[in-house]
């Protein structure tokens, strides 16, 4: 692994066409400026857990599964907070 | 009205207005940006997020608080941006903004229900525009299983 040290407001070079900037240091937490071309899809490692569960979660849809979790939740308390999230569903599309 | 074709709940008319846009898609579904959701008494509070054009696409979505009564999201610029909300305050649950997590049964690697408190479906309700925004303090695979205190249900019931 190439490692290198950077201040904030320098940046480094990756090839001719990406950049990337040191914007802010802050903390624990530093905030990147990223200049690259369009073709180059940029995305946080956390995004790869959630394609990964995204995907379970899509397959075990299934009729026998649905029962399963009504179970589960039918044991949790409704607080106050679930009745107006689920009031605001309004818009949505209700079936039968 | 139009159809659509759905995975849970055969085919169903619905409203153009009943359409949530994802101009991002989620992660492993980039390409379906619109979805409707569904929901009916029997399996209340679940709902169905479904796909408008991969009938196969639906995910069980429960109110996030349905699983985690003490969660707290918070959103970044790029969510706010996202989500065409203000940059300058976080959205109130529940008014400005729907949070749902998604279900996912169990399986060989997952010996009970979980919801994937990692990363939410977002939602602005007014203008109808979903993302899913990653919380890194939570976990993708919290259990479905209520473990609150039995005291507590008691005094919620």
């Amino acid at each position: 692994m190439l490692v290198m040290r950077r201040r904030a407001g320098e940046s480094f070079l990756i090839g001719e066409a990406i950049e990337i900037e040191v914007l802010e240091i802050l903390g624990t937490r530093v905030k990147l400026g990223i200049v690259a071309p369009d073709s180059f899809l940029i995305q946080r490692e956390e995004i790869k857990i959630t394609r990964d569960e995204n995907i379970a979660a899509a397959r075990s849809v299934r009729q026998q599964n649905i029962s399963s979790f009504l179970n589960q939740v039918a044991s949790q308390p409704a607080g106050a907070p679930v009745k107006n999230l689920t009031d605001a569903s309004i818009l949505t599309t209700k079936c039968t | 009205m139009p159809r659509i074709q759905t995975k849970c709940f055969d085919e169903l008319e619905y409203s153009p207005d009943a359409v949530f846009e994802f101009p991002y898609g989620i992660p492993g579904f980039e390409a379906e940006h619109a979805f409707v959701f569904l929901e009916q008494p029997a399996t209340h509070p679940l709902m169905f997020m479904q796909s408008l054009s991969r009938p196969d696409v639906c995910f069980i979505l429960i109110p996030v608080r349905a699983a985690d009564r003490h969660y707290k999201l918070c959103l970044s610029e790029e969510n706010l941006f996202a989500l065409r909300l203000p940059a300058d305050s976080q959205p109130r649950m529940g008014k400005d903004i729907l949070c749902s997590v998604m279900v996912c049964a169990a399986d060989d690697q997952r010996p009970h229900p979980t919801v994937n408190l990692f990363a939410p479906i977002v939602i602005n309700l007014r203008r109808k525009i979903g993302i899913q925004a990653i919380q890194t303090e939570y976990s993708p695979r919290h259990p479905l299983i209520s473990q609150v205190p039995q005291e507590e249900l008691v005094a919620c019931s």
